[in-house]
């Protein structure tokens, strides 16, 4: 093999000698037989001729002599790629079109198939790992698929586990780094200390925990994410050993992470559990109840998750029957063990893939329609090609010169494709981050380079592959018809219409997709959100404890209020444990807290029924202006020494006492053991998203249940430009309370319909590319057509046809192209459709109406696209086509 | 590796050249005439296939070529055995002794 490598670059390098040591050697032998013939008696020119025939003429044995020479393949190449280089030079309105449309398709592909290799398909960035799993404790019956361990349950997992070869917990927590004048609030994963060599991370500086660092008396230490070191410590070298007063202890930083995907959320800074008060809290350790934890583990070498999953099964029945009090029969307790990879990607996956089926399906259509232009093009070479195949050239060689220049097409489109891509690719990370942490993965590497330069190349040939197919067919023609016009065969009219009838198939799938996914958004646009999200701001504000204990904290709340309500422009302000589309809302869902109404107790063993529960300050309802529909809102006199009073949603209401009425009866909710007197009922709001509905949801009182973080305020003014006034007052207030998350709930709203926004707007994209593709592939093969009949119509109309008719005739020819491919789509899109279902808002995937407007739309447009081209009809002269017979 | 098996015309055209430049190196001119000679005329090498066939056999490293003065003092190019056609000679010779006993045996049955 690298013998004949070797060969060919010899053969390259050294062609033009070899050529002219070809000549002489032949020279030789004609010169010395032409000496013989000569001594035969003969006359020099006829001696030279009979010994030029002897051995059946120079030329061809030259080329028999080059043939038998290795690098000939690549030298045959070389002459296509120049030919057809010289070829697209020359047709250039033609190679442009083609290398444009092949340039979009390509560059979409490449954008979104980066994206879906970054996400779905790159290993992940830890050692093997496809072997890391994430346990989810289940309460099957109550709809809870990841429940959150205990240290008692972690511990009793930790004796059953005969499968994993490390087993490891985590969970968050938000700390405050104080500094001279100001806190920062910082999310921290609290881990195990052998949590990265389980993960199979090592530190990009420093060292990571080690077992010693989880002891009691340990000095503290942190570990820096990548993202957190770069962001805040704009990525100081000299970062380990720095001291940070967390806690009010002082934390010495150990490492920074390389840049990894976080599951099952991103924090900053990592501390090992003997340094968070909560998780190191004897009351914490000793509750079977108290559950905070994430597990994460590793499947030992040759053991398949199946056998895992199995034997933790067993684990968890077993677990079940020992405390059957905390896991009751009936709540169908289990522990599932899923992939880490899955569970880092699996909210997002649909929508990647659709996407790429969308990339996909534009450039199928691209492909189709450089296929048509090549075989107008080819129609026009047909004479050169029929005398090149009589002078000897072969149908393999002619195909190949065919498939030559149009991989060279689509190479160029390719590369133009691979600089459009970095452009979309900006736009879909934006999107891929809202699905999983491993959004800031994505890159156009060697992978996406690879699968760029296939796509180019397979779509090179695929398009390159009909016109090369019809070639074959009418070359043999060529040879039976001697001279005359080649007629073109009826089979290649056939494959030009089948290519059309394919693209405009595919397109209005494509076309039906966008279609639902704007009339869902549309429709998402008018959901009414139950509030006012104009004018209104969102902070989350973070006091340390301590100073600030549970004793102290109503006073600070009332006295943030009394602050905030004074500034100038506050209409009124509110403080809740939570407000309308948060975003960590808007990914985890409704919290669930099992709750009892007063006098329905339910069995002991039965799954308790579940609700939301927010705890608000009074005026909350008022300042997002949510609806009071009976009852009344809280007041400043619902304190600690009234009587506990609740506010349900009318959707808890309607599920729960199912027209009775819910005032005045008593609920209790979560861990609670006192009851709550319902005093309210307010109006329905899409706290989780506009495309839920809303979620069973019960208020109490911030002045009875308890602290909550987050400020809702409603403004006269701008609020973007309340938003620095805000962060003022509480630096008055206590300029070591943390504020972050400042946020308009405009913009709150604005980006909460991202995901439908970007696929909804990428769909259109496809759609109008594909739209525009296909109607000018129509146009392209109408006019070909019209200039290929243009004899055939002038006898027509010299006969008598009215133009009118003749253009009719032909236009009624190209609709039943799209009318046959638009039934075809109808199909495939009623097909498809339904894997979008779970994308769309109230829409169907079979709506009618969008499937009429993408009919009506298509068929138009492709009407336009036939007749423009139809029109040439009228600059026939009837006369030409006479006198032409 | 030497090539055992090729067909029959190719086969011998290949093995008379491999046989004729056995004794010295020599040009296309002289192995056409060599092997017309000694086959007493009853082997008229088609010369227009000598030519591809030397380009065959170089190209697989069987035979070399260096240009030399020829006999009537001209530049030629000469035709000289490698290693490797020596050893593809003697293999291709024995399954021609091999396939002629048999066919004679046949024949002569």
């Amino acid at each position: 093999m690298g013998r004949k490598i070797l060969a060919i670059f010899r053969f390259l390098a050294r062609r033009a000698k070899e050529e002219r040591e070809l000549d002489r050697e032949l020279q030789y032998h004609v010169d010395r037989q032409t000496e013989i013939n000569r001594g035969r008696g003969m006359d020099p020119d006829e001696a030279r001729r009979q010994a030029v025939l002897s051995v059946g003429g120079i030329e061809p044995l030259k080329e028999e002599c080059r043939d038998a020479r290795a690098g000939r393949p690549v030298e045959a190449l070389l002459q296509d790629v120049r030919y057809g280089a010289r070829v697209l030079f020359k047709n250039p309105g033609f190679s442009a079109a083609a290398i444009v449309t092949l340039a979009l398709g390509i560059g979409a592909n490449t954008a979104i198939f980066s994206v879906v290799y970054g996400v779905l398909l790159r290993p992940l960035p830890y050692r093997d790992g496809g072997r890391l799993v994430v346990l989810h404790q289940q309460l099957l019956q109550a709809h809870i698929d990841d429940m959150p361990f205990s240290v008692k349950e972690l511990n009793d997992y930790c004796d059953r586990n005969h499968t994993l070869s490390g087993m490891v917990e985590h969970h968050t927590m938000s700390f405050l780094l104080i500094g001279n004048d100001t806190a920062e609030r910082v999310e921290t994963a609290v881990v195990s200390p052998n949590f990265f060599d389980v993960l199979g991370v090592k530190p990009l500086l420093g060292r990571t925990f080690v077992a010693a660092d989880d002891r009691k008396d340990a000095p503290a230490v942190l570990i820096l994410s990548h993202k957190y070191w770069q962001s805040h410590q704009s990525g100081d070298p000299n970062i380990v050993g720095k001291i940070f007063k967390m806690n009010n202890r002082p934390h010495t930083v150990l490492g920074v992470l390389p840049p990894i995907p976080q599951y099952p959320s991103e924090a900053d800074v990592y501390m090992p559990t003997s340094q968070c008060p909560t998780r190191s809290s004897a009351q914490f350790i000793g509750s079977r109840g108290a559950r905070m934890m994430t597990v994460f583990g590793r499947v030992k070498n040759g053991v398949s998750l199946a056998k895992a999953q199995a034997d933790f099964s067993v684990a968890a029945s077993q677990v079940g029957n020992a405390y059957p009090n905390d896991y009751p029969p009936k709540y169908g307790y289990t522990l599932k063990v899923a992939p880490l990879e899955t569970e880092l990607t699996q909210r997002g996956r649909a929508a990647f893939l659709v996407l790429l089926a969308g990339a996909g399906f534009v450039l199928l259509i691209a492909c189709a329609n450089v296929a048509n232009l090549l075989l107008a093009r080819v129609l026009k070479l047909e004479r050169e090609f029929a005398v090149r195949a009589a002078l000897g050239a072969s149908r393999g060689r002619l195909i190949r010169q065919l498939l030559t220049e149009s991989v060279m097409l689509s190479l160029a489109g390719g590369s133009l494709g691979l600089l459009l891509a970095p452009a979309a690719l900006a736009v879909l990370v934006k999107f891929a981050e809202r699905f999983t942490t491993r959004a800031a993965e994505v890159h156009i590497d060697l992978p996406v380079l690879l699968f760029t330069m296939l796509v180019s190349l397979a779509t090179g040939v695929l398009f390159g592959l009909a016109p090369a197919a019809s070639t074959c067919q009418w070359v043999s023609d060529a040879f039976k018809q001697a001279g005359g016009r080649i007629t073109s065969s009826r089979s290649r009219h056939r494959l030009r219409g089948i290519l059309v009838i394919a693209q405009v198939a595919v397109s209005f799938v494509l076309l039906i997709g966008a279609g639902l996914m704007i009339r869902s958004f549309g429709k998402l646009q008018q959901v009414n959100p139950g509030f006012r999200p104009d004018h209104l701001v969102t902070l989350r504000y973070s006091p340390g404890f301590p100073p600030y204990s549970m004793a102290t904290l109503p006073a600070l709340m009332d006295n943030v209020l009394r602050k905030i309500d004074a500034l100038g422009g506050v209409e009124s302000a509110a403080i809740a444990s939570s407000f309308p589309l948060n975003p960590a809302g808007l990914v985890s869902g409704p919290q669930p807290n099992e709750f009892e109404i007063e006098g329905h107790p339910v069995p002991k063993d039965e799954p308790k029924p579940q609700t939301a529960l927010r705890i608000v300050s009074p005026a909350y309802f008022d300042t997002i202006r949510q609806p009071l529909v009976k009852g009344r809102a809280f007041t400043d006199h619902d304190d600690e020494k009234a009587v506990p009073v609740a506010i349900i949603n009318q959707a808890m209401a309607r599920h729960r006492w199912s027209g009775a009425d819910p005032i005045g009866q008593r609920i209790r909710v979560g861990r609670n053991e006192q009851w709550f007197l319902i005093v309210g009922i307010v109006a329905d709001v899409k706290d989780y998203g506009l495309d839920r509905a809303a979620a069973d949801q019960v208020y109490e009182s911030t002045k009875q249940a308890g602290f909550s973080n987050r400020l809702v305020v409603r403004t006269s003014l701008d609020p973007i430009a309340e938003a620095p006034l805000l962060r003022a007052a509480f630096h008055q207030i206590d300029p070591h309370i943390a504020v972050d998350q400042v946020e308009t709930m405009e913009r709150l709203e604005y980006d909460s319909m991202t995901s439908p926004r970007v696929m909804t707007l990428l769909m259109a994209i496809f759609a109008g590319l594909a739209l525009l593709i296909s109607s000018s592939g129509i146009a392209a093969v109408m006019a070909l057509s019209v200039t290929q009949r243009a004899h055939e119509l002038g006898i027509r109309m010299a006969l008598g046809a009215a133009r009118g008719a003749i253009i009719g005739m032909v236009v009624r020819q190209g609709l039943v192209h799209a009318f046959v491919g638009t039934v075809i789509g109808i199909g495939g899109a009623a097909l498809l459709a339904r894997t979008l279902s779970t994308m769309l808002y109230d829409t169907r995937p079979t709506d009618l109406l969008t499937f009429l407007a993408v009919s009506l739309l298509f068929l138009t447009v492709a009407a336009v696209a036939c007749f423009v081209p139809a029109r040439q009809v009228t600059g026939i002269d009837p006369l030409d086509a006479l006198r032409q017979e | 590796m030497p090539k055992n098996k090729s067909d029959l015309l190719q086969g011998t055209l290949d093995l008379l050249i491999l046989k004729t430049l056995e004794l010295q190196p020599m040009h296309g001119w002289g192995i056409s005439q060599r092997i017309q000679q000694i086959s007493e005329d009853v082997l008229q090498v088609n010369q227009g296939s000598l030519y591809p066939a030397l380009h065959r056999l170089e190209e697989q490293g069987w035979i070399s070529a260096d240009w030399k003065t020829s006999e009537n003092n001209r530049q030629a190019r000469y035709y000289a055995l490698t290693g490797r056609g020596r050893r593809q000679l003697a293999a291709e010779k024995e399954n021609w002794i091999r396939l002629s006993a048999a066919v004679a045996r046949i024949v002569g049955a």
